[in-house]
Order: structure tokens, then sequence, then C-alpha cells
């Protein structure tokens, strides 16, 4: 479904964030992308989602592709039709709209059955539709987190990218946030990659793993053989 | 009764000074860019609207017409210029609309020259009288059309797709890129929207006051305005552009009289000069100490 050859990414023209990467993610399964800050997770899921050329960034080699066709070059609303939704870290939404505007500005690229996916978003989180009509910034952590993983599933993607979607949260909110992943993945069959600093649950519920470590892949394997052992020592290198 | 007869005609001004503002905080909003060219498009929009008048086109057709040129100026400056200034800092491209508001004076100078130019009548002469205070058509007419607009504009920025999607890309380019917004498409509509707002103000204010090199200047009243209304408030800059408009006529009719009188009686200043066009920066200084964020602007907070 997609695949990642050979990618380099450089920042400024000068800073390397990725060297090489090879990268795969197949048909309805969940990836967990690992690492410690730095990494290089967010870069690979901005270089998927065309975001690099609007943070100084760039592709300086290597490939990207989706579903055969090439993301290279392309911009972030031709990626976005293709099928591919990311969830930025730092949630990012439209924090002076109302959590109902920022739902409907997330349809505008698929206008066809959004009254259908904004259902089934709401039947996901329930309080989006308590809080309809209030600004985003009120919103709490958990709340902001479910409001754009929601806006994420109004582009109707088939894969969903989500940049660390526990930072910040409760222990509680992060269960909920991955129980929500998982029922994505069930109910709906859709691709996820998360990427993760390090969250156990997150073991618990991928069927592959990536760990990255300055800008390389250090381990690629399924969860089950990957020991805490393994990332700690990965991580501390 | 003759204070109502200022307010009234400080209110039609004030509403040429909202159109203009709102332009500018469109832009601001979208890009974060201060356009220092505001003036610029103001008066080249009413040298437009001059020569298809002079040309023989009813001034109707030639307002909407340099409406329509305004809109591709707007359009065109923005993606030659200031689209491949997309990675300079916000700084570089406000010199930049600072270069285009020299060069939009210099064409100008070269084609009409540098006097005070008679503008063709957009309205007819005449004038009307509603409980004792009266309003040339000119005035009312020039009320009208940009309370009309703003309002239009409001509503069309509030209630529909692309007004939502202007907004959006105000809030958070990377959250609108993210869900497929092209952030710098938004950005030339806010310019040509921009242009456009400017070249309907510079043509009603040349209609109001005569046509010169010297309408573009309107830029700089604009700037008081959009601080008093708060940067990034459409509603602000449209009550902030009429509180202005009432401000200067009430001191070129009113105040400025009666500080001559006592200047006359107690020291040998015979005049104050004008004083209305002092106000705005009066304002804008005492605005900033007071109130910086304006009076619709709101200080940034954000839970976290």
């Amino acid at each position: 479904m997609l695949e990642v050859r050979g990618l380099s990414v450089r920042y400024d023209s000068v800073i390397a964030a990725l060297e090489g990467i090879d990268f795969a993610a197949s048909e309805g399964r969940i990836v967990a992308l690992l690492g410690p800050n730095g990494a290089g997770k967010s870069t690979l899921l901005k270089a998927v989602a065309g975001m690099l050329p609007f943070e100084q960034g760039e592709i300086s080699a290597g490939r990207v592709e989706f579903g055969g066709v090439s993301l290279k070059g392309k911009h972030p609303a031709a990626i976005t039709r293709a099928g591919i939704a990311l969830v930025q870290d730092g949630r990012q939404c439209f924090r002076n709209l109302t959590v109902g505007e920022n739902l409907r500005a997330a349809s505008f690229r698929h206008a066809e059955g959004s009254a259908e996916r904004l259902e089934l978003v709401l039947s996901y989180f329930p309080i989006l539709g308590e809080f309809y009509e209030r600004p985003a910034g009120f919103l709490s952590g958990g709340q902001l987190q479910m409001l754009v993983i929601g806006m994420a599933l109004m582009l109707q993607p088939r894969l969903l990218l989500l940049d660390e979607p526990s930072l910040g949260l409760s222990p509680v909110m992060v269960q909920s946030v991955f129980a929500i992943v998982e029922r994505l993945h069930e109910e709906l069959g859709m691709s996820v990659i998360v990427a993760e600093q390090t969250v156990p649950r997150l073991m618990e519920i991928a069927d592959d793993v990536y760990v990255l470590s300055r800008g390389q892949v250090a381990l690629h394997a399924p969860p089950q053989a990957i020991s805490e052992d393994d990332l700690q020592r990965l991580y501390l290198s | 009764m003759f204070i109502l007869q200022l307010i009234v005609a400080g209110l039609a001004v004030g509403s040429v000074y909202a159109i203009i503002a709102l332009g500018i905080v469109l832009i601001y909003k979208c890009s974060g860019v201060v356009n220092f060219a505001q003036g610029g498009y103001a008066m080249l929009g009413a040298f437009f609207t001059y020569a298809l008048t002079t040309a023989g086109l009813p001034s109707a057709a030639a307002l909407v017409v340099s409406l329509l040129l305004m809109g591709v100026v707007g359009a065109l400056t923005q993606t030659l210029i200031l689209r491949p200034m997309l990675k300079a800092p916000v700084v570089a491209v406000m010199m930049a609309t600072l270069g285009i508001l020299i060069i939009f004076r210099a064409i100008c100078l070269l084609i009409w020259g540098p006097d005070q130019i008679g503008f063709p009548k957009l309205f007819p002469d005449g004038s009307i009288e509603v409980g004792g205070i009266f309003m040339t058509y000119n005035y009312v007419a020039a009320f009208l059309l940009s309370a009309v607009l703003c309002g239009a504009f409001l509503a069309f920025y509030r209630y529909t797709p692309l007004g939502l999607m202007q907004r959006c890309t105000a809030d958070n380019t990377r959250a609108a890129l993210a869900v497929g917004i092209h952030v710098s498409n938004q950005v030339t509509i806010a310019w040509t929207a921009s242009a456009m707002l400017a070249g309907l103000g510079g043509s009603l204010l040349a209609s109001l006051n005569g046509l010169s090199l010297g309408l573009s200047n309107i830029g700089l009243v604009a700037f008081p305005v959009i601080v008093l209304g708060g940067m990034t408030s459409l509603p602000g800059a449209v009550v902030a552009g009429l509180i202005l408009g009432v401000l200067q006529a009430v001191t070129d009719g009113l105040l400025t009289p009666a500080i001559e009188r006592v200047l006359r009686d107690y020291t040998e200043i015979y005049s104050v000069g004008a004083l209305q066009q002092v106000i705005p920066y009066a304002l804008l200084v005492v605005v900033l100490l007071v109130r910086p964020q304006g009076i619709f602007g709101s200080k940034e907070s954000e839970r976290v």
C-alpha cells in the first residue's frame, strides 16, 4: 500500500533528518513507528503527507509510493485526495472555529458522503457532538485529539497517519485514543501508522514495528519479536 | 443639528475607510503580512475608474470593470511578486508591499501626472433631507454601497464554504494544509478580494474628494483603523472605520474652529492646520497605550 525506498530528507538543504529509509505499510495493518525524540518519525510522516516543503524540508533522495503511484512533489491536498490523512503532532486544528466548522472544513475535499461520515465521526466521538457549536480552543487536550482524528476521518482516508497522539494526555485518555485506533482498524479496515516515543498499548495492537534512530531504521520486526530490552538499548544508544 | 450633520458625513467617509481596512485585515489574517500597498491599490482603482469613465463607459459599468481589473492586479501581484517570497521573512514581504506602493505611484504619475483631477460623477447631483439633515447623493451612495458591501463581505466570510476556507487558512496554515486546503490559493484569493475592496474604496473616496496621487495616503489612515479594530477582526475594522470617519468630521467641523477661536483670542496663531488629519494617528497612539489588542481584538490565550 505505502512503500518508501531509500528516503533521505534534509531541512534547510543541510540538516539531514532521514538517511536512506526503507519503510512499508500493507493494506489493513497497524504499523508502529517508534523512536526517541529527533529520530525522524515526524519527518517520515510529513514526507509521506507532502508537508515538508512548508517546513523548509525536502526529499533529497529516494521514493515514496502509495498504491503504486509516486507521492514525491505532490501537494498535501493531492495526497489527501489520494486517501492519506495526517494527524499532526500538537493537535493541529482551527481553534478559533467551532468544532462543527472544523469537521466541515475537513470535508471540503470529499463533499460526497460527508453527512454520513459526520454521523460516523460523531458516533465514534459523541463528545464532539455535545461541543459542536463551541470553539475548538475550549476543548481539553484529549477532546482536541478526538477532534483532529475526527477531522482526519472526514477526509475519508485509506491510510491514517498519527503523529504522537498520546503526547501530553492522561493515561486514561491514552487508552481511549488507542481503543479508537483499534476500532478504526477493525470496523473500517483502515490502515494506520502511529508514531510514538514509547507506548506499551501500541505494541499490543500493532501488526508491524519500525524503530527509528538518528534518521535510520534501527529495527524492523513484528511486535512479538521486540523485547523491552531491545527498545531500551536502541533508545539509549 | 450641525453635529448630526457632521456625524452623518463622517459615517459616509468612515464606511469607505472600513472597506479599505477590511482588505488589510483580510491579508493580515491569511498570511501575517501587513500590506503597505493598500493605499496604492485604492489609488490605482480610482484611476482605472477615471480612465474608463473618460473613455466613455457609464459610471456604474466603469466602477464594475475597474473592480474586476483591480482583482486581476491583486491576483497578479500576489502570484508574481509575493508567492515566490513564500519562504522569506514576513518583514521582507512587507517591504515588498512598500515597493509595490512606490511602483503603483510611479505608474500613475507617469500616465496621469501629479495634479489633482476632477473625478467624474459616479452618482447624480443633488441631495436629500432627512429630519433637517442634508446629505448629497454622493455621500448617501458612498455610505450605502460601502455598508452593503461590508455586510455582504462579512456574511460571505462567515457563511460560505470559501469563507470557511479563508478562516481556516487564517487560523492555522498547518491544519489547513492537512485537510487539503491550497493555502497559497487562499492567500491569492485574499489579495484579489483585498485589491477589489481597495479599488472600490479609492473610487468612492475620489468621488467625494477628487483624485490625485495623494489618494494612496489613505493606506496610512487605514492602519489606525485596523489597530483600533483589533488587527484580525473584520467587524472591528468596520466599526473602527466608522468611528474614525466621525471623529475626523467632528474635528474638522467643530473642534478645529473652536480651538482656532481660542487661539485667536489669546495668541497670534490663527490656524491649527488640518487637525482632522492628525486625529487618526493620535488615536493610534492612545489605543496602543491603553488597549493594544484594539476594540474587538483579544489577547492571545490558549488552553494547554
